[in-house]
């Protein structure tokens, strides 16, 4: 097979993951918040709903594509791209399995966090291009928080590096293979408990979901940002809300839950994919657990939370790990002694 | 503090999910109204079919937002007749105070609910035409004595 169809073959893959990520993740998303509400969620197209989403898909691909007159058409029209491009991107650094992935790469973490970062600069575009007050509030937002919540992700994400050795995912989830004592799985997030704290939190920021979704804020900005937008363009930022759920997940997946490895038990390949999505799957559950439980958050309360809490923690545990993990081997030199 | 309070609502809602819905699919399904419930004003009649009604239209003079009117002409030789009785079900409340005014027991808030209708004339409602009112006087022997 020539270099061209492999690639071809792996963009094929990636967008049809994406694809169907969004489809289940949105029908997931009303199903789960309608249970945490005591309702039923969606139960009228097809068997339990699940056409649903297919519905929609359908409504917003014929829906009429209308741009304001006063919005600023170059950048209006570009801005959902700029939204999906790197969140579909950012697929890339994923480790499925030991020889699953799309491609292997030594800064394959810091390449994922980079086009996640890129986000927030479509958002501010869309929202400065539609030329409207809700959206421009939308915008401003977005790029305070999300730009903010970007520093205590990235140092919570040191952590895990350090303990690998290594930026690549695959050798990361290499170093969470067997287990400690005997008996406790090799995984991240026991040693890294704040780190992965941190994470949590802010990569709910980073994803914009509801306790911290200033920028789209339904009952103040009236979807902020994507407010002017309708059809394609607006299911573009939809499906790049929900690939960027699911990627932040999977690197948490990959940091702190042992990636692909089933705890305990040696993993077949053919499995591996199947456990990194039940526990990426896990992971967004979560997300939308606490989507559907807490109410937002101030915006000045959420950045002076994050300056003030968040930021500080995460450098100070990079510096007690980094403390820890030089000591560590002339301390139990010396106590063996 | 220290997030106890997020943590308790995610346990309420966890609660929540795990208790399953309590809302129905419903015009598949439909949930049991108790007795207790106020819903639009129905005529009751005796055992022989004749409406209960008495035309004393304290019940129009009763109702707050004036849903109720009972036209009545005199029969010769005594007694009433009652042209229509009408009741506007789209500005009713429903507040019942037109049954609990009601001395003879001739009206009732019954259940029926599923009131919304495509034609507006739908929401005014003939509930008698053309009718004999009941005697308000007790017979005796009779249910009333």
């Amino acid at each position: 097979m020539s270099t061209a169809l492999g690639v071809l073959a792996r963009f094929g893959a990636m967008i049809g993951l994406l694809l169907v990520n969004g489809v289940v993740l949105i029908y997931m998303l009303r199903k789960v918040l309608g249970r945490l509400h005591l309702r039923i969620g969606p139960n009228r197209v097809g068997p339990w709903g699940i056409l649903q989403t297919i519905n929609d898909v359908i409504k917003l691909l014929t829906k009429e594509d209308l741009r304001p007159d006063s919005a600023d058409a170059w950048l209006f029209n570009i801005a959902p791209f700029l939204i999906f491009v790197p969140s579909f991107m950012a697929y890339i650094p994923l480790v499925f399995g030991p020889t699953l992935a799309v491609t292997s790469l030594d800064t394959g973490l810091l390449l994922a966090f980079a086009l996640t970062s890129l986000v927030p600069l479509g958002v501010l575009m869309a929202g400065w291009s539609s030329n409207s007050k809700w959206s421009l509030l939308g915008g401003m937002r977005a790029a305070g928080l999300q730009i903010a919540y970007e520093v205590p992700l990235l140092l919570s994400a040191l952590g895990p590096v350090m303990m690998a050795g290594s930026l690549d995912p695959v050798k990361i989830v290499a170093a969470q293979s067997g287990v400690w004592l005997g008996f406790i799985p090799r995984w991240f997030v026991l040693p890294q408990l704040i780190a992965f704290v941190v994470y949590a939190i802010s990569s709910q920021a980073e994803t914009q979901q509801t306790p911290f979704d200033m920028s789209e804020a339904e009952s103040e900005l009236i979807t902020g940002f994507a407010n002017e937008y309708g059809g394609m363009r607006f299911s573009f930022m939809y499906l790049a809300e929900f690939s960027n759920m699911f990627v932040v997940s999977a690197i948490g997946t990959m940091l702190f839950f042992g990636g692909w490895q089933l705890p305990w038990l040696a993993t077949p390949a053919w499995l591996a994919p199947l456990v990194f999505m039940a526990k990426t799957y896990t992971g967004i559950f979560v997300m939308m657990w606490a989507r559907g439980s807490l109410p937002r958050f101030r915006v000045d309360q959420m950045l002076s939370f994050c300056w003030k809490v968040l930021i500080p923690v995460s450098l100070a545990w990079v510096v007690l790990w980094a403390c820890i993990q030089r000591l560590w081997p002339v301390v139990s030199v010396a106590v063996s002694r | 503090m220290w997030g106890s309070g997020i943590l308790n609502g995610m346990r309420i809602t966890m609660r929540n999910m795990l208790r399953g819905p309590i809302t129905v699919m419903y015009p598949e399904q439909k949930l049991v109204i108790p007795e207790r419930a106020r819903w639009a004003v129905a005529q009751l009649y005796d055992a022989d079919g004749n409406p209960k009604c008495t035309a004393c239209r304290i019940c129009e003079n009763e109702c707050p937002d004036h849903v109720l009117s009972v036209v009545v002409s005199p029969i010769e030789g005594g007694g009433k007749h009652i042209d229509d009785y009408v009741y506007e079900v789209g500005a009713c409340m429903m507040c019942g105070l037109c049954v609990e005014a009601c001395p003879y027991d001739a009206i009732e808030m019954s259940h029926e609910y599923e009131l919304a209708t495509r034609d507006p004339h739908d929401l005014v409602r003939v509930l008698l035409h053309d009718v004999d009112a009941a005697s308000p006087r007790r017979v005796k022997g009779g249910d009333d004595a």
